[in-house]
């Protein structure tokens, strides 16, 4: 709640614009950026690090990519609206880490970096990952930042028309039931 | 003031029947629903995910807000949300440590629009069940007398199955049943060999057309009934009862109509019409009716009741037995198995069936061997493959992960067990004046909890799925163990049951207030025992026998 008020005061505050000093005037153009986009959360770098890390999970392929269902969008949905306090903010200090690590790794934010070395950082992040999945659910750390993430991105790519009508084949109204179809007929595609 | 020959508290499931045998019989109905009123255009079973704002997740936070008890039902979604009551606004309270669901709507048509679609007969291995325990009371009823009422009431709203000729579940008059797939198939194959007839598994009987039917249309297979229906395929009130009563001319259907209490005429020792808070204006407004058919759930009709007690029936209208608001019972969920089975890998199916399968129940059956629990359980589930949801937790990412979803993946095949559910006199609700609805209505207060008899037999239905699992190669075999609170089921019934004796029961074997001539109560109020069959075909059944019943004890003078 306390980003939202905030969102809304210095979107107020934009009418006195010329009177703001360099770095209130900086963060208002973010504020403004963000409004323009219909972002609500996501920074502009946060959008485009979330975007990135979507599409290196989904590539465009023979279908298309994860952003091509606003996978991002929807993340940003999901953290302005349904995600818990405590969830936005490991959310966005795993997208913070994740930088963090870029640095470490290749000296960039993980956005400016190669695509060999983005997906070697997720690649050691989706081992983590799997070594969580596979440990007894009580002994379990504290949810990992690439578990969020991947499951973030695949709910919002299947859930998009893009993904669940073009990758899974997904129909509407299919008009009948075949029982024991040949696995790769026509609408298959489940939700 | 307008006398109507008849007034339907409630439009859903059992009201629906009411109003359409009540109206096509000649009499002017008021049907009184307490929500708002809702039309095909209110159904969203074909807005995609895409155009949800939460792509199919819910507004969790607005859910735990207004509606944290409803939530707890799968169709309660970010569709099918809107048809369901909101908590704040209809509480109701529980007896500590005894935690119960009560799940709902309040729109015309009521939980017809979400219910599961399940039909089965109930047999005299049900009717004749109390009094072959020595439990509760008898049945005033048997098979016979509630025949022909299945059939009259699947004739109407169209049943799909497939004929088993079992006497513990009579066939009924079925369109053509939809097809079990590959992987239910099998299982059908490997039970007959292992169970040879014992245990049999079959395609789900549902209220889902496989043919077009009285107007309506035949199933096109999206899968989304709790969400409603355009080509009204699955039977609810609005798409074939109210509109049959409406067509007669004889209907008043009266949304917005919460009912506070029925009105108790001592001189005549009859209803003579219902009490009414109209939820838009607020005011209290009365209606008069020569007979009452309450239909407003098995819950909220026992409150309507003990709402309604007068200096002649202190403990609740119609009560002189004490046992109206007695006797709750729901079917206990949990129990059951799933695995992994080796159905064809280059096989999958098309279209959403909106079914899944059935197993009858097999245990404790007429000259069969007894097990240590009373009575029995059915099974419900189905096969499936895997879809994209997998890839949440599947190592990996990128193209060739991708591509790896894309395809189906392992076969599954479930089954979870509904048992049957013993009455029990001190499973009940009562009035709890501390607390008011919305409309300043007092509240009800439940207090219900399963026993033994209900926990053993759902750990048999936990055994005996594991070993059809088993029987079929099923690897990853996991075993239910998580058995549902009461009410989850949303069977919940008995608060006001049939009998052979005004000492010990509401009603006769004519859903007739032993009390109160003009009153009937067909609604899961009625139920003497719960058998584990899904429950709405019987009170739909019974509706139509109590009002054809009134119909021809009113030419008597009789009411």
């Amino acid at each position: 709640m306390k980003r939202r008020s905030l969102v809304v005061a210095a979107a107020g505050a934009m009418a006195a614009l010329p009177l703001l000093p360099p770095d209130l005037q900086a963060f208002t153009r973010a504020i403004r950026a963000r409004m323009g986009s219909g972002l609500r959360t996501l920074d502009p770098h946060q959008h485009a690090t979330v975007t990135t890390v979507a599409d290196l999970i989904i590539p465009a392929t023979d279908t298309p990519p994860a952003s091509a269902g606003n996978v991002a969008g929807f993340i940003d949905v999901v953290l302005s609206d349904w995600y818990a306090d405590d969830d936005r903010a490991a959310f966005l200090s795993g997208l913070a880490d994740l930088d963090a690590q870029a640095h470490t790794a290749f000296g960039k934010d993980f956005v400016d970096g190669p695509p060999a070395q983005q997906t070697a950082l997720l690649q050691g992040l989706d081992d983590e990952t799997s070594r969580w999945n596979a440990s007894p659910r009580k002994a379990r750390g504290p949810e990992p930042f690439f578990h969020r993430m991947k499951w973030l991105t695949v709910y919002g790519y299947y859930s998009s028309e893009p993904g669940l009508v073009k990758d899974q084949r997904f129909v509407m109204i299919p008009g009948h039931y075949v029982p024991c179809a040949p696995a790769d007929s026509s609408a298959t595609g489940d939700f | 003031m307008k006398t109507y020959d008849a007034i339907v508290i409630g439009s859903g499931m059992t009201g629906g029947w009411a109003a359409k045998e009540l109206t096509e019989h000649g009499l002017e109905t008021l049907v009184l629903e307490a929500g708002p009123m809702i039309t095909p255009a209110d159904y969203v079973e074909h807005v995609p995910p895409w155009e949800k704002p939460f792509r199919g997740l819910g507004d969790r936070k607005k859910q735990l807000e207004r509606q944290p008890i409803q939530k707890e039902c799968y169709a309660c979604d970010e569709w099918s949300g809107k048809f369901f009551v909101d908590d704040i606004d209809n509480p109701y309270t529980q007896e500590e440590g005894k935690p119960f669901l009560w799940l709902r709507g309040r729109h015309v048509a009521g939980r017809s629009i979400m219910w599961g679609r399940q039909v089965y007969r109930w047999s005299d291995l049900d009717f004749e069940a109390n009094l072959r325990d020595g439990i509760a009371v008898d049945w005033p009823i048997r098979y016979a007398d509630i025949a022909p009422w299945y059939d009259h009431v699947e004739d109407f709203i169209g049943i799909s199955g497939e004929k088993l000729g079992l006497s513990q579940l009579p066939d009924g008059k079925f369109l053509k049943p939809m097809d079990l797939n590959c992987g239910e198939v099998m299982m059908r194959d490997v039970i007959a060999r292992h169970w040879g007839g014992e245990r049999v598994l079959t395609i789900g009987r549902c209220a889902v057309l496989t043919e077009n039917h009285n107007g309506r249309a035949a199933c096109h297979y999206c899968g989304y009934c709790e969400r409603g229906c355009i080509t009204l395929s699955y039977f609810n009130s609005i798409n074939a009862t109210l509109p049959a009563a409406q067509q007669t001319g004889k209907m008043t259907l009266r949304p917005d109509s919460v009912v506070h209490s029925l009105i108790y005429d001592k001189k005549r020792s009859r209803i003579s019409g219902v009490r009414v808070i109209d939820c838009v204006t607020q005011h209290a407004l009365e209606f008069q009716g020569k007979v009452v058919f309450l239909c407003a759930s098995a819950l909220e009709s026992a409150r309507i009741l003990l709402n309604s007690a007068t200096p002649e029936f202190a403990n609740g209208l119609a009560n002189s037995s004490g046992e109206v608001g007695h006797n709750v019972m729901d079917h206990i969920m949990g129990g059951g198995a799933s695995g992994r089975i080796d159905a064809p890998a280059d096989r999958n199916t098309v279209g959403r069936r909106p079914n899944g399968i059935y197993v009858p129940r097999f245990r404790n059956l007429t000259g069969g061997p007894k097990s240590k629990f009373l009575r029995g359980y059915g099974f419900q589930g189905g096969a499936g493959r895997d879809g994209w949801w997998r890839g949440t937790d599947l190592p990996g990412f990128g193209a060739g992960w991708k591509k790896q979803i894309e395809a189906p993946g392992d076969w599954h095949m479930g089954f979870g067990g509904f048992g049957e559910c013993l009455p029990r006199h001190e499973n009940h609700l009562e009035i709890d004046h501390t607390k008011t609805d919305k409309w300043g209505i007092p509240v009800i207060k439940i207090s219900v909890a399963y026993s033994d008899n209900e926990r053993e037999l759902m750990e048999d239905s936990s055994i005996a799925a594991a070993e059809m699992l088993a029987a079929a190669g099923a690897r990853d075999i996991s075993v239910g163990t998580d058995f549902s609170p009461p009410g989850k089921a949303i069977h919940e019934m008995g608060t006001a049951r049939m009998g052979r004796d005004p000492k010990t029961s509401v009603l006769n074997a004519h859903n007739q207030s032993w009390d109160i001539p003009n009153l009937f109560i067909t609604d899961g109020a009625c139920m003497t025992s719960s058998a584990c069959q899904n429950p709405s075909i019987t009170y739909m059944a019974l509706t139509a026998r109590a009002a054809n019943y009134a119909v021809d004890a009113m030419k008597r003078n009789e009411l």
